[in-house]
């Protein structure tokens, strides 16, 4: 019974255990991800999103928890095993965190390089494909600096697609850009899971493009998962940080203080 | 008080331990992606490394040329100035070998290569981190010991003692301009003077110590750039500190290494 649920999970997370020094940003969170859905993680801006992800892929040691991927521990694998792992995964970074000394080409063709023996005319196909797949495919000789955000964006995923993961995370794959080149962003992350029958881990606090591409949702909120399920039972969720959340009401009492400061401004 | 000084001095001693074993574990990463990895078959980046030693070396001729220049001018100046009360201006001729070859170039040129590529270094690395792109490549599965610091090691400890030699040969030129142009010693009698005055262990401790000089200012650049957190402001501050950071460890090795040569005499 417990080895078939096994196989259909292709991320487990117990009890994770996330400090900054003393700091604790994640409390004992845990949660699974199915094979092929797109799971996204919502939460306000410092509640710990990012430091979720980069302890997912390994950039971050937790204080204690198991992060099983593909039913191996990320926390206690070997150096060896670990590149095995990272190879079957892409990420995508909130500042899409291209190389910039390299063209947008360079970008997506260094993990076919440096991780695969094929030729490099091999390479420079599979690179334009990656490319094309993403809607890029004249910007294969520009740098960086020359693309706009919604582009940079778009070559990131085209990089962490380079080796045909199996698993790939977004960190804020919309935040920072227009609602229509947003939304392109969106449905081209819904484009790649449909196609390639990929799981997806999407970071992002943006409630419309979490309508377009959820499969299941969680809440964070203060380190910890305030709600877990898809979109149908969020709606029927009655947690207040849920609600208020969904429903857009900034805080009280931080009302209150601006306010008073406005007031104290229009007496002078 | 008194408690919170000492409280201060042992926190700057335990930065300082740490600081040493953070240096010390990079060097080991280092040394292990430079000889190790490659010998089992994980290559090493030969392009990326001719790249970073023509920046390091090829590129700073011209300012460490000049600059060699002038410093072989002023020290034929000075010498000369001394040596004239007792008649003796043919001896500047060992005066500017001796301290071209032992003393001034080596650190002339690790001075001047520590402004122009140890701080480039640190804001290269320190730049990379602040964008993610040292994180990207951590996902990807590259090791950036591997991409980013052994290039780079490779390029500075070649480029370094490279650069002095021809620091060393520009400042003696420098030197005969004085005295052949200036003060009217002839040409051959200079270059005789010269050539008697300098042994082969001037030389070579000249070029030691550059190596040396070249291993500080790649690793202090590289271990502040990896010190940077955060900002854009953090690389600012990384890439002083890293400047300030190479120049005194420089002048740290400088004096170890003459007083080594000194007593071994
Ligand atoms: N390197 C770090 N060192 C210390 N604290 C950090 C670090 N990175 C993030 N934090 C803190 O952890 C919290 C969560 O950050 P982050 O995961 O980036 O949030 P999010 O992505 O949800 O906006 C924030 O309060 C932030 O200040
Ligand atoms: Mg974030």
């Amino acid at each position: 019974m417990m080895n078939n649920n096994n196989s259909e999970y292709v991320i487990e997370v117990e009890n994770l255990i996330v400090q900054y020094g003393t700091r604790r940003v994640l409390d004992n969170i845990s949660f699974k991800v199915k094979k092929g859905e797109i799971f996204v993680i919502l939460g306000g801006s410092g509640c710990g999103k990012s430091t979720l992800l980069r302890t997912l892929v390994g950039l971050i040691r937790p204080h204690s928890g198991k992060i099983l991927m593909f039913g191996k521990d990320v926390t206690t694998i070997r150096v060896q095993e670990q590149i095995k792992l990272l190879k079957r995964i892409g990420m995508c970074f909130q500042n899409s965190a291209l190389f910039n000394s390299m063209t947008v080409g360079e970008n997506v063709a260094l993990p076919l390089k440096e991780h695969t023996h094929l030729a490099d005319s091999t390479i420079d196909i599979m690179t334009q494909i990656k490319l094309d797949l993403v809607g890029l495919g004249g910007c294969s000789n520009l740098y960086p600096s020359q693309l706009s955000g919604g582009m940079k964006k778009r070559a990131g995923i085209a990089r962490a697609m380079a080796l045909d993961p199996e698993i790939i995370f977004y960190d804020e794959p919309s935040s920072g850009l227009d609602p229509i080149v947003a939304a392109g962003l969106d449905h081209l992350i819904r484009k790649m899971q449909n196609t390639f029958n990929l799981t997806s881990v999407v970071v992002t606090h943006d409630l419309e493009s979490v309508q377009i591409i959820a499969d299941r949702v969680c809440l964070l909120h203060a380190g910890k998962i305030v709600a877990i399920g898809d979109l149908k039972e969020m709606e029927l969720n009655s947690n207040s940080y849920l609600r208020q959340f969904f429903t857009r009401t900034p805080n009280p009492e931080e009302n209150q203080s601006t306010s008073a400061i406005l007031d104290s401004l229009e007496d002078m | 008080m008194i408690v919170s000084f000492l409280g201060k001095i042992g926190q700057i001693f335990l930065n300082g331990v740490h600081s040493a074993l953070v240096v010390c574990v990079l060097i080991m990463d280092t040394l292990n992606w430079l000889f190790l990895q490659p010998l089992l078959g994980r290559g090493l980046r030969w392009r990326s490394a001719i790249e970073h030693f023509v920046e390091y070396g090829f590129r700073s001729i011209p300012i460490v040329g000049l600059i060699s220049l002038l410093v072989g001018i002023i020290m034929g100046m000075q010498s000369a100035y001394t040596l004239q009360q007792w008649g003796a201006t043919i001896f500047m001729a060992n005066l500017v070998g001796i301290s071209a070859l032992r003393e001034l170039a080596p650190l002339m040129s690790a001075i001047l290569i520590t402004g122009r590529s140890g701080s480039a270094i640190t804001a290269e690395i320190g730049t990379m981190k602040v964008s993610e792109e040292v994180d990207a490549l951590m996902v990807m599965g590259l090791n950036p010991v591997k991409f980013l610091v052994v290039p780079k090691f490779i390029g500075m400890v070649i480029a370094v003692p490279c650069v002095t030699v021809l620091s060393m040969a520009i400042m003696i030129a420098g030197g005969f301009i004085v005295a052949v142009g200036i003060l009217g010693i002839d040409f051959w009698a200079y270059f005789d003077q010269t050539a008697n005055a300098l042994v082969s262990k001037d030389l070579f401790s000249g070029i030691v110590k550059s190596i040396f000089f070249g291993l500080t200012i790649c690793w202090v650049g590289i271990y502040r750039g990896f010190q940077v957190e955060g900002s854009a402001e953090s690389v600012g501050k990384m890439t002083t500190s890293s400047v300030v950071t190479s120049i005194f460890t420089i002048i740290v090795v400088d004096l170890i290494w003459t007083a080594l040569f000194y007593f071994t005499e």
